[in-house]
């Protein structure tokens, strides 16, 4: 069974349909690579997804639980992940602490812990700590942890946002452009973590202009032009195809 | 002597009063400006309470405040629900409103105010105790927010007001962060209006207006947003220039309008020329325990 199932979803800004009877499902250890030109409707159907806009019409499914009407905090706490295309990083948090909210569950979510249960805040703060240098380790940034998010390269921050994401150990990622403006050491890095995060069964989603990043990490592709879904299928097969192309980079 | 323990008694009760507005729009970031009327409601509950012989004393005091969070929290909840600026009006209407309908209430003691509130400790131990007491709790507050906003929830708080999108997407409930916030920072101006109430044993619904607003408003904006000393200074700057103003013999006419303009041209002032405050808070947020930082 998918892990994310989208059905029917549609979605309009007055006359500019975002998302067009869209039917697509994530399955787990797949990355799906999500390919169209400026605004065919990648992030609206991210935003969809997330809670961020209402549908029209459709539904979506998180393992087979009804995301409908469900705010995006409840569904990041159903085990769904995203980063932005703009990043969206807390700029007055170092590194670490941008990454230190990100668990499902966070130490002081209820606020009545905060008064009457500090061994148990203290506890769940070691935890998230522990992860959190875990997962900078894995993505290497542990040597700037510390350091103020605005204070480090576009690279690194595009890092970062892959990795608040993690924190989550979401059930499915969604990833919105990571590699625009990412070159080098950290491209390799991104890769790999993607890779592996698959690997360990989550379901993945990569919206990506950068048609050599898709080919190398994804397993399959889907493009979308004007909010629809006009085809699926590896991402060899979608490159070759004339069609697809001519919409692509426009006539 | 009377005098100047009214004086210490006021500057500690606006020190309780900016620091928990400080907590919520400061540090939580709600636009709001009501926070008076919850002083009120904590002023007038524990008056009623002990007046009739409910309950003793601190314990009216605790029941006011207890009584404005809840209040807040209705205020809150709908109004946050629809959007966050949406607060500012809702509250604006609910102080306003309120006033209104305290001047219409016989049993209060209506426009003409509240008499004969029971007063606390001064008959036993004299006004000096309440100085203490009043100030202590004035420390406790601002000690109380420091520590509230160094913890995980002060994390919370500095993340929610750089990007609530992205807050919400790693599973965190703004609007409940906001009410919380709203709510406790309301119960301590209600336990404030407790403390106000049983010293100066005379309440009027017109001292909780937004004269009273924009004094508390100027206090947090002088002092510095956001920062553990900068209500404390704000309320010490605030309290003593009207003090001196007095000494001019201006009558009670000219002297409120001059106060409001005062306060409003201070914080105009400083939001031009110092935002920050007089005390500027850090840019980035950094909890306590700095050992784990910068090894
Ligand atoms: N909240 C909104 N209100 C109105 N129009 C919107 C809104 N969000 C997106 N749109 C419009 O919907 C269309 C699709 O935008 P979207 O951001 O989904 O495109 P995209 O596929 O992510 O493009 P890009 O590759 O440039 O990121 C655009 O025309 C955009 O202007
Ligand atoms: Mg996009």
């Amino acid at each position: 069974m998918a892990v994310l199932e989208i059905r029917n979803l549609c979605k309009s800004f007055g006359g500019i349909v975002v998302a067009d009877q869209i039917d697509l499902d994530l399955k787990a250890h797949g990355v799906l690579g999500l390919i169209g030109p400026n605004g065919a409707g990648k992030t609206s159907l991210f935003n969809l997804i997330c809670g961020v806009v209402p549908p029209d019409a459709g539904s979506i499914t998180l393992d087979g639980l009804s995301m409908e009407g469900q705010p995006i905090h409840e569904r990041a706490r159903l085990g769904l992940a995203r980063t932005w295309q703009t990043l969206r990083l807390f700029p007055s948090l170092s590194v670490i602490d941008n990454l230190m909210l990100g668990p499902r569950d966070y130490s002081a979510d209820r606020l009545i812990d905060v008064f009457l249960r500090p061994t148990y805040i203290a506890q769940r703060e070691r935890e998230a700590r522990q992860r959190a240098e875990y997962i900078l380790e894995r993505t290497g940034l542990i040597a700037i942890k510390d350091s103020p998010v605005m204070d480090i390269t576009y690279g690194q921050q595009k890092l970062v946002g892959v990795a608040r994401a993690l924190m989550n150990e979401a059930r499915c990622l969604l990833l919105d452009e990571p590699m625009a403006g990412v070159e080098g050491q950290t491209y390799a890095l991104i890769q790999k973590v993607v890779r592996d995060l698959a690997e360990s069964g989550v379901a993945i989603c990569v919206v990506e202009h950068n048609v050599a990043f898709i080919k190398d990490l994804c397993d399959e592709g889907v493009f979308m032009f004007a909010g629809k879904v006009l085809a699926r299928g590896s991402v060899d097969q979608l490159i070759a195809d004339p069609h697809l192309t001519e919409l692509y980079f426009g006539t | 002597m009377d005098y100047l323990y009214s004086i210490l008694i006021l500057i500690g009760l606006f020190i309780i009063l900016a620091s928990s507005f400080d907590l919520v729009i400061g540090h939580c970031g709600l636009i709001s400006i009501a926070h008076p009327i919850f002083y009120a409601i904590g002023a007038y509950v524990s008056a009623m309470l002990a007046k009739h012989n409910i309950m003793p004393i601190p314990l009216a005091m605790l029941s006011g405040g207890v009584v404005a969070f809840v209040a807040s929290a209705l205020v809150a909840v709908p109004a946050l629900r629809v959007s966050g600026d949406y607060l500012l009006i809702a509250s604006i209407g609910f102080q306003l409103g309120l006033i209104e309908l305290a001047k219409h209430i016989h049993e209060i003691g209506g426009a003409g105010g509240l008499t004969n509130i029971p007063s606390f400790l001064i008959r036993d131990y004299g006004r000096e105790s309440y100085v203490v007491l009043v100030l202590v709790l004035a420390g406790l507050t601002v000690l109380f927010i420091k520590w509230l906003t160094q913890g995980p929830y002060g994390r919370m708080m500095a993340a929610m007001r750089d990007d609530e999108l992205a807050f919400s997407m790693l599973g965190r409930n703004a609007i409940w962060v906001k009410v919380s916030v709203f709510g406790i920072g309301s119960g301590i101006a209600g336990i404030a209006g407790g403390l106000y109430a049983h010293y100066f044993r005379f309440l009027e619904p017109d001292q909780f207006g937004l004269l009273q607003s924009s004094a508390v408003l100027t206090m947090v904006v002088v002092g510095g947003l956001r920062t553990a000393w900068g209500p404390v200074i704000g309320a010490l700057v605030l309290q003593l220039m009207p003090q001196m103003i007095t000494f001019f013999n201006l009558p009670p006419s000219v002297l409120g309008p001059l106060q409001g303009l005062i306060f409003t041209g201070l914080v105009l002032v400083f939001m031009f020329k110092r935002p920050q405050g007089l005390l500027a808070a850090p840019v980035i947020w950094t909890g306590k325990a700095p050992e784990k930082r910068g090894a």
